[in-house]
């Protein structure tokens, strides 16, 4: 049975569709990146699925139970990470810790010094005087020192230098490895390129892509970069190959995944000196989805 | 200040005035009704001069009153009659709307990080402090004007009500200043506020005990000022130089503070504290009471001081209550003594409810509330744990200030006072209908907790002006405060109490309701 599943989940705030028919699958052991920019509804989609808001319509089902009516049940089994954390100023950072851990049901004393070791992090400083990145590694120590199924991680490393994302990425691994299952809301690709088993794309509140990066990839195209033996005759007429160009003996284009063998084997007869294939990286997946939104010239989308 | 660390101060000054405008003509709005329905009925209620001297003697003769409202010092004059409470009791609320002006564009925008975001644009290092004290002046000035084109209007002395509204502007100045300095002495909005009122409920306390004792010890105050000045009948003019003189000293100290501490840091380094928590805060109620303890600390001092004092100063009770042509004038005036002075702090004690609210309010709007909720505390635990530290904390200080009373009064006048204790607790129930409705804006939506504020403020305006403009019953009974009996110059009323405690109950019980069906955030 799936840790999280929605099916058509509706939230409004009054004539705004915040999510709009969303659906969701993560099944248990998997960690999920959630793909969108600003306001595509990831965070609305966290907060419905941990009980803050209620939803407007469609199913959703988070560790078998109902995220709305068992929200203190179930939050014993889980851990949030918002993605601006904001903490009592008269409180410590350890005492902020301590308190999230034990209204959680408790946590790892070992794993706890050890994240604050890892993380760089003085436990003994008010919450006023921390800055972003500080107040967000309190809140990812507090969920990661604590034994729990689920964690949800809201954009959870925007404040994070790339040594303490290393941490962050190292850590969520190792509970990956425990049996953990995670939802990853991020708008870093590398961050869910390294971690992510499978992502949703999410936009205007739907999914509009979900499945693990290698079928994601295989609905994009490769880049090929070839020097030929010979000319290359009859290649740009071929099913699939786009964006065809020659410079003397080499040869740049673009071919569907299912057309890769096709090009592969007339590049073959004409005579291969040079070869490079590349993947599509997951910019590339998501410029697709959002790239009407960035090319030069087209008003950005109100959101 | 130069004049490159004050660039922007008057773009900033226009955006603190908008933001403002609700609260600012509220307030203002209400003041001026107290000021108008005082004048334009003090005609009626004193037709004659031996209605007045009779009623300035009784005034005069009951400490309590002097302490609460300072003395009136011409008996002839009907204009000193009809500002007796406004001269220093309401001049506290002029006080108390330029602190929150002044701390909001100051100390809190600073602790929110919004100082640092304009500070990153073309405005100077002075300007957030500069833009909030131009509208500070305006304002006070502004309010003196009004309340001078009120008096006047009501057919009062108009230079004694140019002197009136000068004084209750001279007020706002020096709050402006208070504002400002204790804005620098910590890094915490909330302990400056602290500061803030602190220092006004000293100079209240030391302007009561100087007008009931020690005459030197009023001079030190400006409230005391405020009935010095003699505003209709030989006025001092020049003791009102004495006001800007004072805030311009105070500002001085607050921008030299300023200048020699860094963006967001108080005067006081903070202290780091310990690493690990107390594994007793591991529950809502026990956030709360951490999040609050020094606050509740602080009002129990204050509330402890200013019942001991109100107490000693309290004459002997059973003489005054026996002589019964007295005890008719002292209740037109609005009450008994202690029953006097217990309706006003009850309704300041309700704030403590309202602040304990709107904290709480400000956690759902930072943040906070949703981090608490993703755990297993139930949202009935979060409501439940505000609303016990509010109701709690305002029944506590109501019952301290029962016992501060009874000690002051034994220790200066010996026993044979009545159950000061029950006189206290039968404020209680008034007290929690406001902490309710407060409890009951909040659940409508975070955005909505200020609207709590309004309501101690607003019961005291239906009851004081209701009474004046002799408005019909319902109106009085619109106010919790209003069915209280004046215990212990009048018996306990069990009906009334069972049903103001109910009435809480219900509206408590609505809200709970609203909070556990609503998004948060």
């Amino acid at each position: 049975m799936a840790v999280i599943e929605t099916r058509g989940l509706v939230k409004r705030f009054g004539r705004v569709r915040a999510l709009d028919g969303l659906d969701l699958v993560v099944p248990p052991g998997e960690i999920h990146g959630f793909l969108g920019p600003n306001g595509a509804g990831k965070s609305t989609t966290i907060r419905v699925l941990l009980g803050l808001l209620r939803k407007d319509g469609g199913e959703v089902r988070m560790l078998g139970g109902d995220p709305w009516r068992d929200a203190a049940a179930l939050h014993r089994r889980l851990a949030y990470v918002p993605g601006e954390v904001s903490l009592w100023p008269n409180l410590t950072g350890g005492e902020a810790i301590d308190l999230l851990a034990r209204l959680r049901g408790g946590l790892d004393p070992k794993r706890r010094a050890e994240l604050l070791e890892r993380f760089d992090l003085d436990p003994t400083k008010r919450g006023r005087s921390y800055s972003k990145g500080n107040r967000q590694k309190v809140a990812l120590v507090a969920a990661l020192a604590s034994d729990v199924e689920l964690l949800l991680l809201d954009e959870p490393t925007t404040g994070l230098d790339p040594l303490m994302e290393e941490v962050f990425t190292e850590y969520v691994d190792t509970f990956r490895h425990r049996g953990g299952t995670v939802l990853l809301s991020s708008h870093v690709l590398a961050e869910v390129e390294r971690l992510c088993d499978r992502v949703s794309i999410i936009r205007n509140g739907k999914v509009v892509e979900s499945g693990t990066l290698a079928d994601l990839r295989h609905l994009t195209r490769t880049s090929i970069d070839v020097v030929l033996a010979g000319p290359p005759d009859g290649l740009a007429q071929l099913e699939g190959i786009h964006d065809f160009d020659v410079d003397g003996d080499r040869v740049r284009f673009q071919v569907e995944t299912d057309a890769v063998d096709r090009a592969i084997g007339a590049l073959h007869r004409i005579g291969i000196r040079t070869l490079i294939a590349q993947p599509p990286t997951l910019e590339e997946l998501f410029l697709r989805h959002y790239g009407d939104r960035i090319r030069p010239g087209s008003a950005p989308e109100a959101e | 200040m130069s004049a490159s660390t004050l660039t922007g101060t008057g773009l900033l000054t226009r955006v603190d005035l908008r933001r403002d405008r609700v609260v600012i003509a509220s307030w203002t709005g209400v003041l001026l009704l107290m000021v108008v329905a005082s004048a334009a009925t003090a005609g009626t209620l004193y037709p004659d001069e031996a209605t007045r001297v009779r009623a300035v003697h009784a005034l005069n003769d009951s400490p309590a009153i002097v302490a609460l409202y300072g003395p009136i010092l011409d008996p002839n004059s009907i204009g000193e009659l009809a500002m007796t409470k406004l001269t220093v009791l309401y001049a506290v609320f002029v006080a108390m709307l330029l602190i929150v002006v002044v701390r909001r564009h100051t100390r809190v925008e600073e602790e929110s990080g919004r100082t640092e975001l304009v500070g990153g644009t073309a405005v100077g290092r002075d300007a957030p402090l500069a833009a909030a004290l131009v509208e500070a002046v305006g304002l006070s000035l502004t309010l003196g004007g009004l309340a001078a084109l009120g008096n006047a209007a009501c057919g009062l002395d108009v230079a004694g009500s140019v002197a009136f509204g000068a004084l209750w502007a001279g007020t706002g100045l020096v709050a402006a200043g208070i504002a400002a300095l204790t804005s620098q002495i910590s890094a915490s909005a909330r302990t400056c506020a602290a500061w803030a009122a602190g220092t006004i409920a000293v100079l209240y306390v030391l302007r009561a005990v100087g007008d009931t004792g020690p005459q030197w010890l009023s001079w030190l105050s400006p409230f005391g000022w405020n009935t010095q000045v003699r505003a209709w009948s030989g006025t001092r003019w020049w003791l009102l130089l004495a006001y800007p003189a004072l805030a311009a000293v105070l500002v001085g100290v607050a921008t030299v503070l300023r200048a020699h501490r860094d963006l967001g840091s108080g005067l006081v380094a903070a202290r780091p504290g310990p690493a690990e928590g107390s594994p007793r805060l591991a529950d809502a109620l026990a956030l709360a009471l951490k999040v609050h303890a020094t606050a509740i600390v602080l009002w129990s001092v204050g509330v402890g001081v200013l019942g001991v004092v109100f107490g000693a100063i309290t004459p002997g009770l059973s003489d005054l209550l026996d002589s019964l042509g007295m005890q008719d004038l002292i209740a037109k005036l609005g009450g008994y003594f202690l029953a006097a002075i217990l309706s006003v702090v009850s309704v300041v004690i309700s704030y403590f409810a309202v602040t304990v609210v709107a904290h709480t309010g400000r956690d759902e709007e930072d943040g906070r509330t949703e981090v608490v909720l993703a755990t297993t505390t139930s949202r009935s635990r979060w409501f439940g744990a505000s609303v016990v530290v509010a109701l709690g904390g305002t029944a506590w200080l109501l019952v301290e200030m029962g016992i501060a009373l009874w000690i002051g009064y034994v220790a200066a006048s010996g026993p044979g006072v009545g159950n000061l204790l029950a006189a206290a607790l039968a404020w209680v129930p008034a007290a929690w209908v406001t902490a309710a409705l407060a409890a009951l804006c909040f659940s409508v939506g975070p955005r909505w907790t200020a609207v709590g504020w309004v309501w101690p403020g607003a019961f005291i305006t239906f009851e004081i002006v209701g009474e004046l403009l002799e408005a019909p019953r319902w109106v009085l009974d619109l106010s919790p405060y209003q069915h209280v009996p004046a215990v212990p110059a009048e018996p306990w009323d069990w009906p009334a109490e069972t049903g103001l405690a109910v009435v809480a109950a219900l509206i408590l019980v609505l809200a709970w309701w609203r909070f556990r069906a609503r998004d948060i955030g």
